[in-house]
């Protein structure tokens, strides 16, 4: 049940948190397909391989789908990134981590606040080789405009 | 590119500036987002060098015009929330200003209009919040059931800590407060055996809180090399878990003590 509905889920997920960060409607399908393809890629790379793997896999799927669809509509790609990147962002991990040091748990603490890093830093790694890439890409693009007009 | 009646002082075109890295800030922006935002804005207009040096909580801009004197300014940033619109549009501003399609009182005007743009009326982000809760829940593994719940809690919370920010309470206490009501109303409505599992729902509810996106913005900026703002953002992210956690925690706490069933 949770493979095919829980792109659905993932997009309306995402839709939702979109609007109550004020993302203009006609934007929303935009985030929302994003955050649907970042959630398969999630799903389907952390089980073939580890969950750190699914998230950077996913990061680096949403981030450069931003940078394509942030050119196409003349928007910064923050603003694509921010809303499909809630689906897999660890901010139950985050939740738990806390709770459980607040219950006084100091070995559950650190195993998810491990988990919770691990995940955040590959997101994180994700994002930052996606905006490398279109960085050097959309040079290189400028590049050949500016030699074509001179 | 238009012209203009005269040309702006260059204290104008620093206040401006600055006013434009503010909000990029206060909108939930990227640090080096404000201070290419300020940059390009110094130099659209008329700077000679423009350094702008932002972290989550302010700004510092120095400038020099073309008289060759520097003139600086610091901005506190006290409240921060996550505004896309907002965003979009100062990135718009800039990138007009940069191209000469506006000129000073046009990117005045501009950003006034952008500052006082009203969000989505209470219907849609009720309606927001209800879907984007139910939906996380269901992500999560929720039954049907639990995603109602969620949508319920979730639309209740979402009024609630806004109301609370609006009073300007602490970003600490509303979560507090935030963690511990979605707690409550969740285990209450397993108890009434409305939802299947109570810590489904939180999860899905507390989805409204919970600071997932900054911690990951903390680990990029640290990448990126802004290192201070990337530390105050963590620093931000553990302190709104703490407290959503501490909130959440007590009323796990104070459900066990009243004998109202098990965790």
């Amino acid at each position: 049940m949770r493979e095919p509905l829980g792109l659905l889920w993932a997009a309306l997920g995402a839709s939702g948190f979109a609007v109550l960060f004020d993302l203009r409607l006609r934007e929303v399908p935009f985030a929302a397909a994003g955050a649907a393809g970042g959630w398969w890629l999630y799903s389907a790379v952390g089980a073939a391989s580890s969950e750190a793997a699914g998230y950077f896999a996913a990061a680096a799927f949403i981030g450069l789908y931003a940078e394509v669809v942030a050119s196409l509509r003349k928007r910064p790609a923050a603003v694509y990134i921010v809303s499909a990147i809630l689906p897999i962002v660890p901010g139950g991990g985050m939740y738990y981590t806390m709770l459980n040091s607040v219950r006084g748990d100091l070995y559950a603490s650190l195993g998810t606040g491990f988990e919770t890093l691990q995940a955040a830093g590959a997101i994180a790694a994700g994002l930052a080789v996606s905006s490398a890439l279109s960085r050097l890409v959309s040079l290189d693009r400028l590049a050949r405009r500016l030699k074509g007009k001179a | 590119m238009p012209q203009t009646e005269r040309l702006p002082d260059p204290e104008e075109i620093l206040l401006l500036a600055a006013d434009a890295a503010r909000v990029v800030l206060e909108s939930g922006g990227e640090t080096y987002r404000a201070e290419e935002t300020a940059a390009a804005v110094c130099s659209a207009l008329g700077g000679v060098e423009a350094e702008c040096f932002a972290t989550p909580t302010g700004i510092q801009l120095s400038f020099c015009g073309l008289d060759g004197k520097v003139r600086s300014i610091v901005r506190r940033v006290k409240t921060r929330s996550m505004n896309l619109d907002r965003q979009a549009r100062l990135n718009a501003l800039s990138r007009d200003l940069y191209a000469g399609r506006l000129d000073f009182d046009g990117a005045a005007r501009e950003l006034d209009l952008i500052e006082r743009r009203r969000g989505y009326g209470l219907p849609v982000s009720l309606t927001a919040a209800a879907v984007g809760t139910a939906s996380f829940t269901l992500l999560f593994g929720g039954r049907w059931n639990d995603a109602l719940v969620a949508a319920a809690v979730g639309a209740l919370l979402s009024r609630l800590t806004r109301r609370l920010a609006r009073r300007g309470i602490a970003d600490f206490f509303t979560n507090i407060v935030g963690g511990a009501v979605a707690a409550l109303l969740c285990l209450g409505a397993e108890r009434l055996g409305l939802a299947a599992s109570a810590d489904t729902t939180i999860i899905g509810v507390i989805m409204l809180l919970v600071p997932g996106v900054a911690i990951t913005n903390a680990i990029r900026d640290t990448i990126a090399g802004d290192l201070v703002a990337g530390v105050a953002r963590g620093a931000d992210a553990f302190m709104a878990a703490a407290a959503i956690s501490i909130g959440a925690g007590g009323a796990f706490e104070a459900w066990r003590f009243l004998g109202m069933g098990p965790l």
